[in-house]
């Protein structure tokens, strides 16, 4: 059975993804091993406890940024 | 001071305030100028380095005669030359969990200008304990953010950067305006909290990119399982 993907914005970029697929697979998806990775989701930072289970929607727009920790 | 969102009453909330500034580099450089001409009553100026050479591109706080001083000293004489008027402490210590109390514990507001998560976890922590507002601000490259961290209101940095620091030691360079953009962010955040205008950035991550020079903001909520000022309100009652 085909599986239904959805059409997202990643870092200003359309992607498809499948269907229920959630913060923590789409970082996987992407390679990023950044601990601190933020993730924003439709303007709003996402909590790295809740990757596993955030998943994401048609339309949504991610930004994945790493953290500046210089000074 | 002639502006009137500040005033008169601004000026001697200003005067009346202790602000310590924790990192004497490229943003520690530009925040102390910035709250030094302001007139902050005092300000304490905390680095454990000495100036090098090629620090000089950004930190602007220092300059050639300064080299192989202390940066705490450097920027003191600097600070004091700028705004006589005020008092201005320089601190000469590496900041950890051990002395954190000593360096920001009777202050007003901290002004992030470190370098490291690490130092800047040990801050956020001492300032959720305390209920001292925390400017936090980083750069890295083209880039930079900041936020205001208002104990009991925004989140706290854990809330933004949970568990253990786990980010690895490399030399970040970054062209010489960047940390001034973002410190002077910062500094005005400051003046608005201590002034009572109020920060803006409380609860709001605002990301500076220089390469596209767009800026851009991003929302956070407080983090009900945060370790650090989740665990605070919830032992508090």
């Amino acid at each position: 059975m085909k599986e239904e993907t959805i059409l997202i914005t990643v870092e200003g970029f359309p992607e498809r993804v499948v269907e229920g697929t959630t913060i923590a697979q789409l970082v996987e998806r992407y390679g990023i091993e950044d601990h601190h990775l933020i993730v924003e989701k439709n303007g709003r930072f996402v909590y790295p406890q809740d990757y596993g289970t955030t998943r994401v929607e048609a339309g949504d727009d991610i930004e994945m940024v790493h953290p500046d920790f210089g000074g | 001071m002639i502006l009137p969102d500040i005033g008169e009453e601004g000026q001697r909330r200003l005067k009346a305030a202790r602000v310590c500034i924790v990192g004497l580099g490229g943003l520690g450089s530009i925040s102390s100028m910035g709250l030094a001409a302001a007139g902050i009553g005092y300000l304490r100026v905390v680095d454990c380095d000495r100036v090098e050479l090629g620090n000089l591109n950004r930190q602007f706080l220092h300059g050639t005669d300064d080299v192989g001083r202390f940066k705490s000293d450097s920027a003191r004489d600097r600070l004091l030359a700028l705004n006589p008027e005020i008092r201005i402490d320089g601190w000469n210590v590496k900041v950890a969990q051990e002395n954190a109390q000593d360096v920001v514990g009777d202050c007003s507001l901290i002004v992030d200008g470190t370098d490291n998560l690490a130092t800047r976890k040990v801050l956020n922590r001492m300032a959720v304990q305390k209920g001292i507002p925390f400017v936090y601000g980083g750069v890295e490259g083209f880039e930079g953010m900041v936020t205001t961290i208002v104990p009991g209101q925004s989140p706290c940095l854990e809330c933004l950067f949970p568990g253990e620091d786990r980010t690895v030691d490399r030399e970040i360079g970054v062209p010489g305006p960047m940390p001034g953009v973002v410190a002077s962010l910062q500094a005005l955040e400051a003046i608005k909290y201590l002034t009572g205008i109020g920060p803006a950035l409380s609860g709001r991550l605002l990301l500076i990119r220089a390469l596209d020079m767009s800026i851009h903001e991003m929302q956070v909520d407080r983090n009900p399982r945060c370790t650090v000022c989740g665990s605070m309100e919830r032992n508090r009652g």
